[in-house]
């Protein structure tokens, strides 16, 4: 599957913005990218495993939190995208 | 210096108005060979008055407009409905990623931060730098040619 990255989360990756990818889940598929660039899962998880709040994935248009979260059913069709969020306030 | 012609400052102050009384935000790209400038609003998917996110979809479709049109991110702005055009400390910690981590390179060291307020009957807006350790650096915007 396509996976698509911006910003600081393409520098985790080797500086490239959009990569094929495997996975039959996005947990699986956030292993398998830390398995080409160690370290990758370390910024997108929290310690206990679950997605760190500023970060957001999303199949295809959707936000896997609103989907079934990291457990979300992946295909070879499928893009994915991993975005940093880009916030602030008052 | 930050150079931003009158009418994209004030194209930034009419989104800041439009969204009241949430804050807004977006970005402004430039043209890496002609410099020309344009001004791109981004969902505020907080939708509050207190704090902006930037719709990630959006915000990654512009990214891909940049590589495929030789565009550069020459700013990121968004309004301060009730406080001063300056950074709070949100907006530092959220200039970073991990948020906080201001040990780190700032995720985008060479981006403007425009900021908008409100607060007044007449909008002020400035820009600034945000830098590693947090380092605010306010640079002054020059809009005449
Ligand atoms: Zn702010």
């Amino acid at each position: 599957m396509t996976v698509n990255v911006t910003s600081v989360i393409e520098k985790l990756v080797g500086g490239q913005r959009s990569f094929e990818s495997v996975g039959d889940s996005v947990k699986s598929l956030i292993e398998n990218i830390n398995e080409a660039y160690p370290g990758f899962s370390d910024q997108i998880l929290e310690e206990g495993g679950e997605l760190r709040r500023f970060v957001n994935i999303y199949l295809n248009d959707e936000d896997i939190r609103y989907l079934d979260g990291l457990n979300t059913e992946l295909t070879d069709d499928d893009t994915v995208s991993i975005l940093p969020a880009l916030a602030g306030g008052e | 210096m930050a150079y931003i012609p009158n009418e994209i400052l004030q194209a930034m102050v009419d989104h800041a108005k439009d969204d009241l009384p949430n804050e807004a935000c977006g970005m402004i790209l430039i043209g890496r060979s002609d410099r020309q400038m344009t001004v791109h609003r981004v969902t505020n998917t907080a939708a509050s008055p207190y704090r902006y996110e930037m719709s990630p979809l959006e915000m990654m479709k512009l990214e891909q407009k940049r590589d495929s049109e030789n565009l550069d991110l020459f700013a990121i702005y968004h309004s301060h409905v009730a406080s001063a055009a300056y950074p709070s400390p949100t907006d530092v910690r959220m200039a970073f990623f991990p948020p906080g981590e201001t040990d780190n390179e700032p995720m985008f060291p060479d981006t403007y931060y425009v900021l908008v307020s409100l607060e007044n009957n007449k909008p002020d807006v400035r820009a600034f730098h945000i830098k590693k350790h947090g380092e605010i650096s306010e640079e002054s915007i020059e809009s005449e040619n």
